[in-house]
């Protein structure tokens, strides 16, 4: 009941100018969440610009022509509000959640940075030391980032989602001031991002200040050219790596996943769902309680706006071979293909553990501009984010089960062994007599 | 319709469940979607539950060998954690409100289950001794465990974290009836958040827990030695660690407790120091001249000390530097203190992020919670935000200036092999 009052105030509308602009007003939230998507992300860059989607986030807290240098963030802290962005490999998110009332200045300093960024080079090398400072301690001086980094561009070799959104300390180093600029004037323009606020706001009053603010700013730019599907993309068969992890051998098989927009897609996540959303994870049982053959094993899933992916995973002491390992992943797949886990109950439990997740978001500002920037940017439709109950009830079982013989039973495998740099001793002479006593 | 004054002034009504138990509830409809907590007035800090190995007895229990609890969670598309902190074990639940009443009869099984998964047992120590070599690597983790050996004796409980685990006790006779005493302890609390009345609560509360009749042994409340005292203590400690290409440094004190009167002033002082985006050393560290990505001021915080640290890090090679910066921002922070501008802009911080712990009920009630645990008065948290506007600069600088001491920290350096 409540969500159709609020619905009934939803706002929705495309300025003259191209900017989308949502608005949900809720006066039962004590804070305002406002975001601004700018669909670009790292998978739109090119070899000359890479890593510049990631370090044009930290530029837009620089000055403007009338703002100083971190301007917006002193505001936002100063009415005791929250800010920060995220660069991902489909899109750059500005976010900030402020007390009622201090959101009209946080549009006003929104479409500020959208088109009247300073970009200097006094800034630009100070940002460019800071975000190699951000590379090191995210990939370089941590192992597991360091595996994912290499395990990304083994994998995707020349596709866009090969590289990590930050760039290398290359990429960082080779940014100009120009190239800035360009990648500015190319992708920050209202006809390429969308606003989303959430929150108790009076809708009309906000819709004016975003026209007041945004309005006058001029359509431009260029449109980033789509990337390519994971689905379909030539994969290479498998590979090794070798990492500095703790004592454990990890043998993956993997597949890829259609893109988050696909007309199967919704039985795609109930899949996931039913299969790897609960406490009982079905291939830890069959390889690790059942079998005894792993210490860990288990089944991840990954998504990206053009596609994602099922990892099932399982990690052993390293005395088993690698073939006994894949050997022993392959048969507990096949097992899984009898489709047991897939009944009406495990059906249904999915499809409400699915909704009962969207009502907990349901309560948060931030989370429902996220879902309804998701859904429009991802999905096609902001409608998406206020339908999905009933998207996820329509699944059957019948679709889920096709999911699973199209996407993971037929699917092309890719398998990877991660192997330790380091085996203490008396593991590489005692790990052998693990099975004897488990 | 509801407004947003209801959560911002929302009430925690309480009952008395039994003689040993009190209920709490935080309404709101506007989910349907429930969140149960139970609180059991143990943990990790209670020499008891060290000995009697609870915190396993207390996470283990919902694994029997078929996983017909779990299975029956995820059935009901219901959570149930179970976790232990310092002061109490907790069951968390959530579910869809149709599904109350069944998932209150599964926790009421967990509670009771006595066929823990003896392979799951043996399993969990092999995972918990890989883990362990595993933090060799971490460097976050290497280095709290530093500052927490500056401070605590090696029997504190504030240093076990840190310390190699103890094996996961494998007697399951052993962890049930360790098990059944310490959810039967008076001191319990079951809290309740989201969509159902009072009446619905109180129901539901009613038969939930065995009776509350174990007698408290002796060793149950948590027993804490004495720190370290600040002049016996090393002023530097350095870890070696393989591949890092970053110098981390933590410069470490004990903490203030959370009851202490200078609280509030402290919460000025640290929001100003390194509480924020734009605070004095983010500024001099990051945005001045990009030495780091990152930089400011932690605390483990509780009613009794711990350790406060301001941290950073940068490049191996920048960091004399860094380190000299890191100590010249703390120094003039410590002689000058901080301005009118800065007193005001923080209180105003600090009034106003009280609205980000109350979008949900559940958020309320954790706080509710967590101020009874540290038997703090409710809305003791927003009590000290109102005490520190009091507060004038010149009272704020005076207790910088004895808080801040340089004499009073240590450094913990994580540097490359």
């Amino acid at each position: 009941m409540l969500t159709a009052l609020i619905l009934a105030t939803l706002v929705q509308t495309t300025l003259p100018n191209g900017l989308e602009v949502t608005i949900l007003p809720d006066p039962t939230m004590p804070v305002v969440a406002t975001q601004v998507w700018y669909h670009v992300g790292s998978a739109n860059e090119g070899k000359d610009n890479r890593g510049l989607a990631h370090l044009f986030e930290h530029l837009m807290f620089g000055a403007t022509t009338t703002s100083e240098r971190g301007g917006y963030g002193k505001f936002v802290t100063g009415v005791g509000g929250e800010e920060n962005a995220y660069t991902s490999p489909d899109e750059t998110i500005y976010v900030s959640e402020v007390p009622p009332g201090a959101e009209n200045e946080i549009l006003r300093r929104e479409a500020d940075r959208m088109r009247n960024l300073s970009l200097t080079r006094e800034n630009l090398d100070n940002e460019k030391k800071i975000v190699t400072e951000e590379l090191r301690l995210r990939t370089e001086n941590d192992p597991t980032s360091r595996l994912l980094v290499q395990a990304q561009r083994a994998l995707l070799g020349e596709h866009p989602y090969a590289y990590d959104p930050s760039g290398s300390k290359a990429d960082v180093a080779a940014a100009t001031v120009a190239s800035c600029q360009a990648f500015y004037d190319a992708y920050y323009h209202p006809n390429n991002a969308h606003l989303v606020v959430v929150g108790p706001v009076d809708p009309e009053r906000l819709m004016a200040t975003v026209r007041e603010t945004f309005g006058p700013l001029p359509r431009g730019g260029t449109t980033p050219a789509d990337v390519p599907p994971l689905y379909g993309w030539p994969f290479p068969s498998g590979f090794e790596l070798k990492e500095d992890i703790p004592p454990v051998e990890v043998a993956i098989i993997g597949a890829p996943l259609p893109q988050a927009d696909a007309k199967d897609a919704m039985a795609i996540e109930v899949l996931l769902e039913v299969l790897a959303g609960g406490s009982v994870d079905p291939l830890h049982e069959i390889v690790v309680a059942r079998r005894k053959k792993a210490i860990e094993a288990g089944i991840e899933t990954i998504a990206l706006r053009r596609g994602g992916g099922i990892v099932f995973y399982s990690a052993s002491l390293p005395y088993r071979r690698k073939t006994t390992a894949m050997r022993v992943l392959d048969e507990a797949i096949q097992e899984l293909d009898r489709m047991e886990w897939l009944t009406d109950q495990t059906l249904a439990a999915g499809k409400r553990r699915l909704i009962e997740d969207d009502a907990d978001a349901f309560l948060f500002a931030a989370e429902r501009a996220e879902d309804i920037g998701t859904s429009r940017w991802w999905l096609g439709d902001t409608r998406f984010a206020f339908d999905r109950a009933s998207r996820i009830s329509a699944v059957t079982r019948d679709e889920v089960a096709a999911a699973w013989r199209a996407y993971v039973r037929d699917a092309k495998w890719i398998r990877v062994y991660v192997k330790p740099e380091h085996v203490p001793a008396y593991i590489r002479m005692f790990g052998w007599l693990y099975p004897l006593f488990s | 319709m509801v407004v947003p004054a209801l959560l911002l002034a929302a009430q925690v009504l309480t009952w008395t469940v039994d003689a040993g138990t009190r209920g709490a509830l935080v309404e709101d409809h506007r989910a349907p979607l429930v969140v149960v907590t139970i609180e059991f007035p143990v943990g990790t800090w209670s020499p008891w539950a060290r000995a009697h190995d609870a915190a396993d007895a207390f996470t283990f229990q919902d694994d029997d060998p078929q996983r017909a609890l779990r299975k029956r969670a995820d059935a009901l598309a219901a959570t149930i954690d179970l976790g232990m902190g310092r002061r109490s074990a907790s069951m968390s639940i959530r579910c869809l409100k149709g599904d109350l009443d069944a998932t209150l009869a599964l926790a009421k099984d967990v509670l009771a289950n006595t066929r823990y998964d003896e392979h799951e047992l043996k399993r969990a120590q092999r995972e918990r001794k890989i883990r362990w070599r595993g933090k060799e690597t971490d460097v976050s983790f290497r280095t709290d465990q530093a500052g927490a050996r500056l401070f605590f004796a090696p029997e504190d409980p504030r240093r076990i974290p840190f310390e190699k685990p103890e094996p996961v006790e494998a007697d399951v006779a052993k962890l049930v009836a360790t098990r059944d005493l310490m959810i039967r302890l008076p001191g319990r609390i079951v809290g309740f958040a989201g969509d159902l009345t009072l009446e619905e609560a109180k129901r539901a509360a009613d038969g939930l827990l065995p009776a509350s009749d174990a007698a408290v042994p002796d060793g149950i409340a948590p027993h804490l030695l004495a720190l370290t005292p600040a002049g016996s203590r090393p002023r530097e400690s350095d870890i070696k660690m393989r591949k890092l290409t970053q110098v981390y440094l933590e410069y470490d004190r004990d903490s203030l407790p959370w009851d202490d009167p200078r609280r509030p002033a402290f919460l000025v002082a640290d929001h100003v120091l390194g509480g924020h985006f734009y605070s004095r050393l983010y500024v001099a560290l990051r945005h001045d001249a990009g030495d780091t990505y990152g930089a400011g001021t932690s605390e483990a915080g509780d009613v009794v000390p711990n350790v406060y640290s301001a941290s950073t890090f940068t490049r191996a090679e920048n960091a004399g530097p860094i380190e000299a910066k890191l100590r010249g921002v703390m120094d003039v922070f410590q002689e000058e203190g901080i301005t009118e501008d800065e007193r005001a802009g923080a209180i105003s911080y600090l009034r106003g992020n009280r609205a980000f712990d109350r979008q949900s009920a559940g958020q309320i009630l954790r706080r509710f919670l967590m101020e009874r645990r540290l038997s703090l008065p409710s809305g003791f948290f927003d009590e000290q935000i109102e005490r520190a506007s009091t507060l004038s600069v010149g009272e704020i600088n005076a207790f910088i200036r004895e808080f801040y001491d340089p004499g009073q920290f240590s450094i913990v350096r994580a540097v490359p092999e």
